[in-house]
């Protein structure tokens, strides 16, 4: 389709279809499931950071009245597993690797006979050292996290050394040379720390045994990965696992991947009565394999007296926790996020993902991306300052551009980052008079789009209405309610004509899920496929009917009608009537994902694909922050952003997301962060002391969208859109703060106590 | 295990003989039994429909406020909400507009906790609580109602009945400000509230202030060195001897060091806030919105 034949459809504005249900409070959630005779689950977890278990006693639980399973590594298949490094088992054997580590899991009748059965459980430890740092991590006298690391599957492109679980580098040029012939080198260090998705909705799973059959209700966002994973634990056919998931209660990456399903599965089988576990807020911060890595960074950036930039080195080392979970391609990620959306000739990133003994980090939205934007983009304006440049100025120099080379050597097609440079700036006022103890800061960041296959059923029944069973996935982004849309422009029927019929991994095709932004991106193309083939069959009905050739009939509001004579047509709801007697009219679609992209140039170790980048979305954040000078507290005041992702299908959905994705930032950049004590656990895993956004601390958001239609990418030229937007506001927010403290903070969070020493440590010097 | 739900402040009294401990909003009883504080007390008693616990009634001495009266009627009181500026103050900033609406100001009171937000206010208005049991009534001044964390001087039997706080006299109000990391569901990492009662030629009259979240207790000083001096140097003042009166404790939310530093600073900000009060001029409530940080955009 051509990007004028989108127009009139995309202007659309509808209400999704789990907005009431949601709103209202009429929506049931996994934890909102019972069924007869349902068990409690509950987890005992290490409780210490790295020990070996020199004894583990389940008796006297196990004998404890109402007490139907309990289960260790000893109940279970002996299975190695991870999605990258398989690193991992169901429950640990031998040694604990961080405090939520599960070392068994108990179900009985109610929660209070599962807790003192949990209690029951006699666990002895030796401790073994701990690793709590991610630099000391990589030395060579570390102790090893995995003393049998060497031995863990892995594929072949993965650069594995001792507690180094995945190196990876970009390298183009002649970085040293380039270096020594600049007019000014900059170097700069920033660290960032761990934080959380903290879903509103902690994780819950309920399993159920008919025969040898499981069917698992969960809250992933990846319910074909879950079943995957149950099927790889306890050596199952995908046949024998269903995975249903009701509502889902937000994600944002962490309930991606595969979680606590076969541990409930496994104690349904045991305990041969249903299963359900629902996660306390505790529990949710302290046990899942996905929370957003801390990171270490260094940089060094050359550029000529002109302002062009020719070399950039940088170097991270990026937090992996005890086990890789999805985290393996996040030293190429974060390599890639280190260079930037710049021309830059000369360039070595290296990113090192170090095993510690915190909890795994994994895909949490725009994973690698925000933190290290903010590190770059800080140090980007420190490099402007050098050169006495405008930082906005700075970027318009050296930001890619549309037909030009980014770092890697890949060469973008039609882009607008420098459109999104002038749109956000503008919208915030930049270079217009502040207010005392206000600055806007700014910031650029990308984030790819990912290609996946991908599949969807669409019937039309004989009153005229539809199902689309989607294996895609709803995390409350609203990609799969936009998907009844894309069905509904394709035949010419409205959105509400459909119903959305999804999770269920036994009635519909594959998706890889709400995960890599890329449900609309790749579903949308299987849900267009399958109305593709109802609208042909509409057309042969309605040819039929009118006597026209089906190759003239057009489908357009709820009529077939033959083109260029509007009264000539039919109810498309009449044709249905007489498919209903006749052939179905069924649709299927899932169609080939779009092809690669190619860097040219590199030398790269360790590549895992990331170099290039598929219809890369671009964006830009301008925000307008205060200062209290005196206590270090900032208040965001406005966020101007600018985003180009392709065409927009859904600008209700859009705007949303990027709402969403800018408070996340502001949390991020403030008050996000994981504090660890000397032991390597956790001291903020309650809401009160992680401090979240509230709707209270929400600033008005300006989102503007710079549309270009993008070939090779998702429906109608659109590229994704979920995780971009939080990539950017955390870097424009501490370049506002650099600019009122005179020097950036350079730890993320950027507590007020952090801006407060910061402003003393200026006032010292 | 029993639970009594009390019809009129004597079968509340009663049920408090017999060992019963009294439930208002909940808010801290039971959310702290959730998150594994403490258990929840094995008798309760629930007094949250004693309406006669719930007014505000002006007197000749100043104002009572029963005890059951919510943290959201402080907010919107016409009188409270002026006269009495720092207790709205404080009770604006409490957590989020449904804790506002359940959590009352004897159960804030009551659970004595150091980082409570109407503590400081209440003791620099010198507020007196009001307990009663089967044994009698009895008025005690609230700064001697707290005696540890989570401790006070009342008999396990004792019931908040109201909180009176004496009417100020002219030229003089308070003000309550808390350093906050966000707009809604904070917990005081450090408060500070101020009396301040002028004289003609607005120089201090009066200034008393109190301190939040920096001592097991809510500290309380009386300023009467003050007494004379410019609003602005007896601000700075009060802020100097707020950094010195503090014992702070490093944990999760902030550092001593830090703690130290900012109770000046928000000390310094209350004794301003409330001479501008004092000097007649209206600050929205609560103050923290209108000065400085968090002001609207
Ligand atoms: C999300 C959230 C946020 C919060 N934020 C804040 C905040 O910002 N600032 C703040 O100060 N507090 C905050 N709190 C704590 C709490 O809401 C307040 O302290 C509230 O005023 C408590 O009142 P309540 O009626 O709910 O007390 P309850 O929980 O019912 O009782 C608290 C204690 O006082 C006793 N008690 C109650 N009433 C009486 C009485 N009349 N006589 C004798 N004893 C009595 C109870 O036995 C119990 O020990 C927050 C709580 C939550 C859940």
């Amino acid at each position: 389709m051509t990007p004028s034949a989108t127009a009139q459809a995309t202007t659309r504005r509808f209400v999704r279809a789990d907005g009431p249900d949601k709103v209202t409070g009429s929506g049931r959630y996994t934890a909102d499931l019972s069924l007869t005779g349902t068990l409690v689950a509950k987890f005992r977890y290490a409780q210490v950071s790295h020990a070996r278990i020199t004894k583990l006693d389940v008796s006297a639980a196990r004998a404890m009245p109402g007490v139907f399973a309990v289960i260790t590594d000893a109940d279970v298949p002996d299975v190695r597993f991870g999605p990258m490094v398989q690193d991992r088992r169901l429950f640990a054997r031998d040694v604990v690797r961080f405090e939520g580590e599960i070392v068994a899991a108990v179900a009985a009748v109610d929660a209070e006979t599962a807790q003192r059965a949990v209690d029951a459980i006699v666990v002895e430890y030796s401790p073994l050292p701990i690793v709590n740092d991610v630099e000391s991590a990589l030395s060579p006298d570390s102790p090893l996290v995995h003393e049998d690391w060497a031995d863990y599957g892995a594929p072949g492109v993965m650069v594995r050394n001792r507690n180094d679980a995945s190196y990876a580098s970009i390298a183009k040029g002649d970085v040293d040379k380039a270096l020594a012939e600049a007019d000014f080198v900059v170097r700069s260090h920033y660290e960032s720390d761990g934080c959380h998705a903290a879903p509103i909705e902690p994780r819950a799973v309920v399993a159920q045994w008919e025969g040898n059959k499981v069917t698992i209700w969960t809250s992933t966002q990846v319910p074909f990965d879950a079943r995957a994973g149950v099927c790889e634990t306890l050596e199952l056919p995908s046949s024998r696992v269903r995975i249903i998931v009701p509502h889902l209660g937000g994600g944002f990456g962490g309930k991606c991947g595969f979680h606590y399903e076969a541990h409930v599965a496994a104690l349904a089988r045991i305990a041969k009565r249903p299963v359900k576990l629902v996660f306390s807020r505790r529990e949710e911060f302290l046990a899942p394999d996905k929370r957003r890595e801390g990171i270490v960074y260094d940089f060094e950036t050359g550029v000529k007296a002109d302002g062009t930039i020719i070399a950039r080195k940088a170097r991270l080392v990026i937090d992996n926790g005890a086990y890789t979970a999805d985290a393996g391609f996040f030293s190429q990620l974060a390599a890639m996020h280190a260079l930037g959306p710049y021309k830059i000739p000369n360039v070595l990133s290296e990113a090192h993902l170090a095993y510690t003994n915190h909890q795994p980090s994994g895909s949490v939205r725009a994973p690698t991306a925000p933190q290290t934007c903010w590190a770059l983009e800080s140090h980007t304006d420190e490099v402007a300052n050098k050169l006495g440049m405008d930082p906005v100025a700075f970027r318009k120099l050296n930001a890619v551009d549309s037909n030009v080379e980014g770092p890697s050597g890949q060469t973008y097609g039609e882009i607008g980052v420098q459109q999104c440079i002038d749109a956000a700036t503008a919208a915030a006022g930049y270079g217009k008079p502040l207010a005392d103890d206000e600055a806007i800061g700014v910031a650029i960041g990308w984030w790819p789009s990912f290609a996946s296959a991908s599949g969807a059923y669409i019937k039309i029944d004989g009153d005229g209405s539809g199902q689309i069973i989607t294996g895609a996935q709803e995390c409350g982004t609203g990609a799969v309610m936009t998907l009844r849309q894309l069905a509904a422009d394709e035949l010419g029927m409205q959105p509400e004509d459909f119903e959305l019929v999804y999770q269920d991994t036994s009635a519909a095709p594959y998706d890889m899920g709400a995960t890599g932004s890329q449900t609309l991106f790749n579903n949308g193309r299987a849900v267009i496929a399958a109305a593709g083939q109802i609208a042909d069959q509409l057309r042969e009905l309605a040819a039929n009917k009118l006597e026209a050739a089906a190759a003239d009939i057009v489908l357009a509001d709820g009529m077939a009608h033959v083109a260029g004579s509007p009264d000539r047509g039919v109810a498309i709801a009449k044709l249905a009537a007489t498919a209903a007697n006749g052939e179905l009219l069924i649709g299927h679609g899932s169609g080939p994902p779009p092809p690669a992209a190619k860097a040219v140039g590199n030398t790269c170790v360790g590549d895992i694909g990331m170099t290039a980048w598929r219809a890369p979305q671009f964006s830009c954040h301008a925000v307008r922050v205060r200062l209290d000078r005196e206590t270090g507290v900032v208040r965001v005041l406005r966020v101007s952003t600018a985003h180009d992702s392709g065409t927009i299908i859904n600008h209700t959905g859009a705007q949303g997301q990027v709402e969403g994705g800018v408070m996340m930032g502001i949390g991020q950049a403030l008050t996000e962060g994981t504090k660890y004590d000397d032991q390597a656990r956790q001291r903020n895993a309650a809401l009160l002391e992680y401090k979240l956004q509230t709707c209270a601390d929400a600033p008005p958001i300006d989102v503007q969208f710079v549309e270009i239609y993008t070939p090779d990418a998702g429906p109608r030229g659109a590229k994704s859109l979920a995780e971009a937007p939080n990539v950017a506001t955390a870097a424009a927010i501490g370049n506002a703060i650099a600019k009122l403290v005179g020097s950036p903070v350079r730890r993320l969070p950027m507590t007020a106590e952090r801006v407060w020493e910061t402003i003393n440590a200026g006032n010292a010097s | 295990m029993s639970f009594t739900i009390a019809h009129t402040v004597d079968e509340a009294l009663a049920a408090m003989a017999a060992g019963a401990r009294a439930i208002a909003g909940g808010t801290d009883l039971v959310v702290g039994a959730r998150h594994g504080k403490a258990a929840l007390p094995g008798n309760l008693v629930a007094i949250d429909r004693l309406t006669e616990l719930k007014s505000v009634t002006t007197t000749k001495d100043g104002v009572s406020i029963g005890a059951l009266v919510t943290h959201h009627d402080i907010e919107m009181h016409p009188l409270l909400s002026t006269s009495y500026a720092g207790l709205a103050d404080g009770s604006a900033l409490v957590g989020s507009p449904s804790t506002r609406h359940i959590g009352t100001l004897g159960g804030n009171i009551m659970n004595a906790s150091p980082a409570m937000d109407t503590g400081a206010p209440l003791a620099v208005m010198r507020a007196e609580i009001e307990l009663r049991s089967v044994r009698g009534s009895r008025r005690v001044p609230i700064e001697e109602l707290w005696t540890a964390p989570g401790k006070t001087s009342a008999q396990p039997d004792e019931l908040c009945v109201a909180i009176h706080i004496p009417a100020p006299a002219t030229r003089s109000n308070s003000a309550y400000v808390r350093l906050e990391y966000r707009r809604a569901m904070e917990i005081a990492v450090v408060g500070a509230a101020a009396f301040v009662a002028l004289n003609d030629d607005g120089t201090i009259a009066a200034l008393r202030v109190g301190l939040t979240a920096v001592s097991p207790t809510i500290f309380t000083g009386d300023l009467v060195g003050q007494i004379g001096r410019s609003v602005s140097d007896a601000a700075e003042n009060a802020a100097k001897v707020s950094m010195e009166q503090a014992t702070p404790i490093s944990d999760v939310r902030a550092s001593d060091s830090y703690r130290r530093h900012t109770v000046g600073v928000m000390a310094r900000r209350a004794v301003e806030a409330a001479a501008r009060r004092a000097a007649g001029e209206t600050i929205a409530i609560p103050v923290n919105r209108a000065i400085g940080i968090g002001a609207a955009s």
